[in-house]
């Protein structure tokens, strides 16, 4: 790799005016595009998780489920009875640090993204909410907490999230290996018609490769011809991939943003993750420049 | 490494065949003494192009031990035999020239890929291309020279590094007479200050101007010819 470093200062081989070049730009271009637009899914998904995994840790929820019945004021006063029971019995745990029943409008701003505007939760037979909070170093058995919980107040149900949590991961992961399979396909199609295009051009210039040669020009040193142009053409293709790109990533993080209180709003870009995006233009000069360097050595070795 | 070898070229049994062809050259045995001056000849087809290719390493021969500056090209990896070929000057018959490069360009490549300074490029280059009276044409493509104009610019790149060892494959072919002569005497000069050289020709002049031993290929075998016995054929290989 050390030879990549040192560029040529001259290039014998006539390699910016081939018709080759504009072709492996727009493919490049192309997989830069998708590659930016999947690895930009794979990042959101990954904070989102990390998001829900944040808010998630140390924190239990409780619900009071109502018990049916037609008079809507017996249900609230049992309701709000019961709520009172669940309290009380989390405050006396030992490891809960806080225990905060949602008031009526907490509910309503919880179900209306769901409901609508027009719906209150007083006219609905919706359970009572209790956010609980951990402490850090909390040892809590969940299953006899649940089990004393019902006992101490029996429509109380308690959820640790985690059973919803490790459904969300195993959905993230599978897109993830497709994410990683797509990038894959992605690396390899721009290697292999970097490799091909090389090939082509070698076959081109073979009388002047032949002439280098034989005046004592070393493989590297007509490999690094070919390394310095592809890698251009991988970085002019990576920034135009990038540019139509990045408008894409916007227009499909806005279209996931108005989702109000789902779990997709929750898959954000970091600084780090575009840092990432933007990068890409070295990664495919990177892959171009690495793909014709070898390429260019072990043709050359089918030679003399 | 080639300044301490007696014999600059050596092959013992040499072969040559294309692909699953029969072998054009055969049993080839050849020493070439550091500081020689052999003339290359046979007639059209003969094997002079193919003998040289193995000279200049273009090619390993089908069968048999070539030594090329004392090392044997059998042994020898594909980098250090990019530094050998950088030992020697090939003027080919069609020139091999860089069409779209200058003639200054042309002349500099094997100091370039020898990796020397463009300020030590440029002082030699221009003074070799004033010797052969190119020095106005330096920076003209040589797509737009004229054949002989292209040979000169040939054979200035092939002895810019001042190489160990110089071939040239009909060198004369596309000059006038004075030209010939002047490139010749280029060639004695080069020799006498050391490299070894060998020159196919067709010209019958320029051999008997020029009292060197000869190199004849004749089927598919090598015989030497020295020119103060020229009746006698002293056949290395019989």
């Amino acid at each position: 790799m050390a030879d990549l470093q040192t560029i040529s200062r001259k290039n014998e081989l006539p390699l910016k005016g081939e018709n080759t070049s504009l072709f492996l730009q727009i493919i490049i271009s192309i997989a830069i595009f998708i590659f930016a637009i999947t690895l930009s899914g794979v990042l959101s998904m990954n904070s989102m998780i990390s998001n829900w995994n944040k808010s998630i840790l140390g924190s239990i929820t409780v619900q009071i489920i109502p018990i049916p019945d037609s008079n809507k004021e017996k249900v609230q006063t049992q309701l709000l009875a019961y709520e009172e029971k669940a309290v009380e019995f989390l405050k006396s745990v030992n490891g809960i640090i806080k225990v905060t029943p949602l008031n009526d409008e907490q509910l309503d701003n919880l179900l209306r993204p769901w409901l609508g505007d027009d719906v209150s939760i007083s006219d609905l037979p919706a359970p009572r909410i209790i956010d609980v909070k951990l402490a850090k170093d909390a040892n809590i058995d969940f299953d006899q907490l649940r089990e004393d919980l019902s006992q101490a107040s029996p429509q109380a149900s308690l959820d640790n999230h985690k059973i919803w949590l490790n459904k969300l991961i195993a959905l993230t992961d599978g897109l993830n290996l497709i994410a990683t399979t797509i990038l894959t396909l992605v690396i390899a199609i721009t290697s292999g018609a970097i490799f091909y295009t090389t090939q082509m051009s070698m076959g081109l210039h073979k009388d002047i490769i032949e002439i280098l040669h034989i005046i004592g020009a070393k493989d590297t040193y007509i490999a690094q011809q070919y390394a310095k142009r592809m890698g251009f053409l991988g970085l002019i293709g990576g920034i135009f991939g990038l540019i139509f790109a990045i408008p894409a990533i916007f227009f499909i993080g806005n279209l996931a943003n108005s989702i109000k209180g789902g779990i997709i709003s929750e898959a954000t870009l970091g600084i780090n993750d575009w840092l990432y995006i933007l990068i890409l233009p070295l990664f495919s000069m990177s892959i171009s420049m690495m793909t014709a360097y070898y390429t260019v050595k072990n043709t050359l070795k089918k030679m003399l | 490494m080639a300044n301490n070898t007696k014999n600059i070229i050596e092959m013992q049994n040499v072969g040559i065949r294309y692909d699953k062809g029969p072998e054009i050259l055969s049993d080839i045995n050849l020493s070439l003494p550091k500081g020689s001056f052999h003339f290359l000849t046979g007639q059209s087809g003969a094997g002079k192009t193919s003998l040289l290719s193995l000279m200049y390493l273009k090619q390993k021969p089908s069968r048999g031990q070539l030594s090329v500056f004392g090392h044997n090209i059998n042994f020898t990896d594909r980098d250090q035999m990019a530094v050998l070929r950088r030992q020697i000057g090939v003027v080919f018959q069609d020139f091999h020239l860089i069409e779209h490069l200058s003639a200054f360009d042309n002349v500099a490549l094997p100091l370039r890929v020898a990796g020397m300074n463009e300020y030590e490029i440029k002082k030699r280059v221009t003074e070799l291309l004033t010797w052969v009276e190119l020095d106005s044409h330096m920076n003209k493509k040589t797509s737009t020279l004229s054949g002989g104009e292209k040979q000169r610019i040939a054979i200035a790149r092939a002895v810019i590094n001042r190489p160990d060892l110089l071939l040239a494959d009909e060198p004369t072919g596309n000059v006038d007479n004075i030209i010939a002569g002047k490139l010749m005497k280029l060639f004695v000069e080069l020799n006498k200050l050391g490299t070894t050289v060998v020159i196919a020709t067709h010209s019958d002049k320029i051999i008997h101007d020029f009292a060197y031993p000869r190199l004849h290929l004749q089927n598919k075998g090598l015989h030497i010819y020295y020119p103060s016995d020229t009746s006698m054929l002293r056949g290395i290989n019989g």
